[in-house]
């Protein structure tokens, strides 16, 4: 199928809609994904960014890994898999229609994190499909207000996600007058368990079975709370540092000043007193 | 009710025949987002919103020594109540069950029962 002329990926759905279309959007870019249509409504997203309801219904042992193998088997067609788990009576149907919705705008909300490249379209692929799906226009309505809300003064969304929030000694933010930390709901207990200072909010997220949006607000309110800290990248990417070299023995990192430069000597090594001196062994 | 309801809508549909409920949203507690709706969503409450107001009076309770999770806040106005209500899950983040009542035809106690008898029934 020829992809109708769109800017964004948003318009693009939207133009899909107003065509009913059926298939599947491929977006590059960080993170991208695999959008996929159900005449017109987003039935289900894969990126990287966010775990699929497929995830979350197996880290959070919602349905267990024999269980459901047994179902994949049994409807090899992922698209008619929803309605087989529903009746094997392995979760029911309003739920399912929950976590998989869940699942859709969270993906949504995860591309939309990093820059879209360009994006293919294609035939059907059997996945696991919220029934009928969402509104490609809700869908950019709530990742708006998402993102919108995640954002604060001189830190995105994005730089949010990039961060490696590390927990702090709840006995140094007791509330006056207590002992231990503040009080924090069991939920967020469990996250706080989760943080290490090396996984990201997407690591968290896909090791809870979690969605990355929820993860991240909760994160919010741990940092609130004093319980955890965080500095947000505020480059994307590992770039080197630039900083300047801080030089051992000195004070400060400033350039050192006054006095010749070290001269090399005829068979290696400097004068003695110069910087740059081998160590006597 | 239309033809192709979902599971979900059919659910949140039925919860209207309860005495003075004008309408009902199943809001995610956490993210805000709403999946399912009927009747007068105005009446029901925003999503975010009472997620955001849930979760705060849950931190209070919780820091005030309260045990246990939130089961239910009740809101009263001169003409309505709001009502949300925890909705027990198996698996995953939690959710609210909003209803909006009108106060000439609902009683307090006894939409709280019933209502509170129901909400399993939403996820079924």
């Amino acid at each position: 199928m020829k992809a109708p002329a769109a800017r964004n990926v948003p318009a693009l759905l939207q133009a899909l809609r107003d065509e009913e279309f059926t298939g599947t959007v491929r977006v590059s870019g960080s993170p991208g994904g695999t959008i996929h249509l159900r005449n017109g409504l987003v039935g289900a997203i894969e990126t990287p960014g966010a775990p699929t309801a497929t995830s979350a219904l197996l880290t959070t042992g919602r349905i267990d890994d024999e269980a459901w193998l047994t179902a994949c088997a049994t409807e090899p067609d992922a698209d008619r898999l929803g309605a087989h788990l529903v009746t094997a009576g392995l979760i029911g149907a309003a739920e399912l229609e929950v976590v998989c919705t869940a699942a859709v705008h969270d993906g949504a909300f995860a591309m939309s994190l990093g820059a879209a490249g360009g994006w293919d379209i294609g035939d059907r692929e059997p996945t696991l499909v919220a029934a009928p799906g969402v509104e490609p226009r809700a869908l950019t309505d709530e990742v708006t207000r998402r993102v919108g809300l995640l954002g604060r003064a001189g830190v995105t969304a994005g730089e949010l996600a990039r961060s490696r929030p590390e927990a702090v000694e709840e006995s140094a933010v007791a509330p006056a007058g207590r002992r231990g930390g503040p009080w924090v709901q069991p939920r967020l207990r469990g996250l706080l368990d989760a943080v290490n200072g090396r996984r990201t909010p997407r690591d968290l997220a896909f090791a809870l079975g979690r969605g990355l949006y929820a993860v991240m607000l909760d994160l919010d309110h741990l940092e609130s709370q004093g319980l955890i800290r965080r500095e947000a990248r505020t480059t994307p990417g590992d770039r080197p540092s630039t900083a300047p070299r801080v030089i051992p023995g000195t004070a400060d990192g400033s350039t050192p000043t006054g006095g010749p430069l070290p001269r090399r000597r005829p068979g290696g090594g400097t004068p003695s007193g110069e910087r740059g001196e081998k160590a006597d062994r | 009710m239309g033809e192709n309801a979902t599971a979900l809508q059919t659910s949140l549909d039925r919860l209207l025949d309860s005495p003075g409920v004008t309408g009902v949203a199943l809001i995610d507690a956490v993210t805000g987002l709403v999946y399912g709706a009927a009747g007068d969503i105005g009446e029901a409450g925003g999503g975010a919103e009472s997620s955001e107001l849930a979760a705060l009076i849950a931190q209070r309770l919780g820091e005030a020594g309260a045990e246990g999770d939130l089961e239910s806040v009740v809101l009263t106005s001169r003409r309505r109540h709001q009502m949300l209500f925890s909705v027990v899950r198996p698996a995953g983040d939690p959710l609210l069950l909003a209803a909006g009542l009108d106060r000439d035809r609902a009683n307090v106690a006894l939409a709280l029962r019933s209502l509170g008898d129901r909400v399993t029934e939403v996820l079924a």
